[in-house]
């Protein structure tokens, strides 16, 4: 009997282990297919452009320079648009949990008047659209065009985020929570700043991040509504720098090459300097993904 | 401290959506899950009438579903009441917020602010109230020494146990000194050792504290040992008003006798006779003559000879060495419980439980039965129940 046990034990044993190494691979290939690009990218930015076209970039860098750097980092526009974009995405990020997370949590009730309205008001503009025109005329209209909030405001409601936010104080939130609060003399007001909101960092944390990536990459809002180049946020003036490097025409044969040269390595130079802020922004937040937060609470 | 009073509160949820439930064509409502649902909707509540004496320790009693945490929560002002008054301490406050009615709330849940320690929770109320700082402390301080949690109050709920964490519920209700202290089911999430003690707890804590308390629970054991007046429901009905021992003695229909008392009260198919303006039952061949009392009170409500449901509790069947005018049943299990033993049995066809100590007074040991041995059972005239075919104690 304690043989045929060892024998099952063993089993499992050699089981799990097959299951382990397979795991293991397939998931160190998931993790090779996303991690790669963006070794890549860092390696070819300070590779010699010429080796990168050969293909001779592969695992680690080749004729190691920082020209690309060198000619991104000594523009003043690329200083100004970083500190406009800092700036935008730090409004955004204000202005859109200020709006989020209060509507959320209204959308979230279901004593609120008229939920079913408000539901059907948000969801609409999920799925239509006014149009560029009528959206510039729009913003035109309220004299926001050549400001920094035309880039701003469109941006500080996604309905995207924020059903994410109402189901996660549907979900998140117990009812017994509120309804202590309440009798312990909360008026809606402090039930939301007193209880829901020290219990909502996973959330805001979240959203916070959603928005803020969003603003940091977006160039769209700002090269319709922007004429003034000291408004440019970063990535616009990247893709102008790139498309200026791209589009020199005349020169010598070896000033063309040069040129085209530089336009490929700014390319990743540019990956690089747009991203490297954002990547930085993860390590901050990921602590407020920490699950628990309403162990000790409630026992259901 | 208050006064309250529950005028024919009842309590509708409507049908969501809504829709209307289509009417029968009797016009009855329809009964469901034990609760009406008319075209108006569930009824949960309803003819609620209750008048609640300043201090006094209400419990609300009943199986789940009776409407028992629904009348609770109408009186905390967590649900609306849909027909009815309720005035506390002479008011009338059917539309008064929660926060306005001066009353605290120990959920089952514990309800505990996660983010706050020990101390924060049981300030809370008091900061709500713009109580000053001192004042806040010395409340709170005085709480944690009474419920025994002194040591806890840098804690966090959740380094905190289960008896903590309600101990904590109860410090965050009490601090407010507040003029009704409502309790749903707070003992519920606990083990049994820790229920016991804390139940005890309770009963020391009323005495401190002084104020008006309506518990719910649909442990009966809790009700009796708490209660000035205990409320039974069943299916949003108030089945009987009393004291511990008016409920237990004097049950006022099979439910009331069914749910009070451990174990269960036995009842038997029996038949009333009334013969010579004298009252007994007979039940599987015994014949046994009603107390004087039970006398009067059949013979002022007029009842006649009848079929009728016969009600003995456990502990007052008595064993009889000798047959004869006795009842005679079959035991199919017994537990031993220590002091005494448990046989469950059947007699006249009806499952019973009987319960007999283990040691006569004398310090000898009764002789134990085993499964289909014969008990030979009697009881007394003034421990019967009389139930007629409706249900009610035809006592009453």
């Amino acid at each position: 009997m304690q043989k045929v046990s060892k024998m099952a034990g063993q089993k499992t044993i050699s089981g799990d282990l097959v299951f382990r190494i397979v795991n293991g691979a397939l998931l160190g290939l998931v993790a090779l297919i996303v991690l790669y690009p963006l070794y890549f990218v860092i390696i070819a930015s300070i590779s010699s452009p010429e080796a990168v076209l050969a293909g001779k970039v592969v695992l680690y860098p080749v004729d190691i320079n920082f020209d690309g750097f060198q000619k991104i980092l000594e523009r003043a526009d690329i200083w100004r648009g970083y500190l406009n974009t800092i700036i935008y995405t730090a409004l955004t990020v204000i202005l859109s949990l200020l709006v989020t997370v209060p509507a959320g949590w209204a959308l979230s009730r279901k004593t609120l008047p008229g939920k079913k309205f408000w539901m059907i008001f948000f969801i609409i503009p999920m799925f239509f659209g006014g149009g560029l025109i009528p959206f510039y005329n729009v913003m035109s209209s309220l004299k926001l065009v050549n400001t920094m909030w035309a880039v701003i405001l469109p941006s500080i409601l996604s309905v995207w985020n924020l059903f994410m936010t109402k189901t996660f104080f549907e979900t998140s939130i117990p009812d017994g929570l509120i309804e202590a609060a309440k009798i312990d003399g909360a008026g809606q007001f402090r039930v939301f700043t007193s209880v829901v909101l020290p219990l909502s960092k996973a959330i805001m944390a979240v959203m916070a991040l959603y928005y803020a990536v969003g603003q940091w990459n977006s160039y769209f809002n700002a090269m319709i509504f922007l004429q003034d180049e000291t408004l440019y946020p970063l990535q616009l003036v990247l893709k102008e720098i790139l498309i200026a490097s791209e589009s020199t025409v005349g020169g010598s044969g070896e000033t063309i090459l040069e040129q085209f040269r530089l336009a490929n390595q700014l390319k990743y130079v540019s990956v690089i300097v747009s991203s490297l802020p954002v990547l930085c922004l993860y390590p901050f937040v990921q602590k407020y993904f920490a699950q628990g937060v309403m162990i000790g609470s409630l026992k259901e | 401290m208050a006064t309250l009073s529950l005028k024919n509160i009842q309590k509708i949820y409507p049908h969501s959506g809504g829709q209307k439930k289509p009417k029968k064509k009797t016009g009855e409502p329809e009964k469901k899950s034990n609760l009406q649902i008319t075209d108006q909707g569930v009824i949960a509540v309803q003819s609620f009438n209750l008048e609640i004496a300043d201090k006094e320790f209400i419990v609300l009693v009943g199986p789940s579903g009776c409407g028992k945490s629904t009348t609770l929560r109408m009186v905390a002002g967590l649900e609306e009441i849909s027909a009815g008054e309720l005035y506390i301490d002479g008011n009338l406050v059917n539309d008064v917020e929660p926060k306005n009615r001066d009353i605290a709330m120990v959920f089952q849940s514990y309800a505990l602010y996660p983010h706050m320690t020990v101390y924060e929770n049981m300030a809370f109320p008091l900061k709500l109230h713009k109580m000053p700082k001192d004042e806040i402390d010395r409340r709170v301080k005085e709480a944690a020494a009474i419920l025994d949690i002194t040591q806890y109050l840098d804690r966090k709920p959740k380094a905190l146990s289960g008896g903590q964490r309600q101990r904590v519920a109860i410090g965050r209700a009490i601090v407010r000194e507040p003029k009704v202290l409502l309790m749903d089911e707070p003992l519920s999430n606990l083990d049994a050792k820790l229920r016991n003690q804390m139940r005890a707890e309770i009963i020391k804590l009323r005495q401190k504290i002084n104020t008006t308390f309506i518990y719910v629970t649909h442990d009966q054991t809790e009700a009796m040992t708490l209660g000035d007046r205990i409320v039974i429901m069943k299916d949003g009905f108030i089945q009987q008003i009393g004291t511990p021992q008016e409920v237990f003695d004097h049950p006022a229909n099979l439910f009331v006798a069914g749910f009070i008392g451990m174990p269960q009260m036995n009842f038997f198919s029996a038949k009333l006779l009334a013969e010579d303006g004298r009252y007994a039952v007979s039940v599987g061949g015994c014949k046994v003559a009603l107390s004087e009392e039970k006398q009067k009170n059949l013979a002022a409500h007029k009842a006649a000879s009848q079929e009728i449901t016969l009600g003995v509790r456990p502990s007052h069947m008595v064993l009889s060495k000798q047959a004869g005018n006795t009842l005679t049943a079959t035991v199919e299990v017994s537990e031993l419980m220590g002091s005494e033993v448990h046989f469950h049995a059947n007699a006249d066809g009806k499952d019973i439980v009987v319960i007999v100590p283990t040691m006569d007074a004398n310090g000898q040991r009764i002789d134990s039965f085993h499964h289909g041995d014969a008990l030979n059972l009697t009881f007394s005239g003034n421990v019967c129940h009389v139930f007629g075919q409706d249900g009610r104690n035809l006592e009453f």
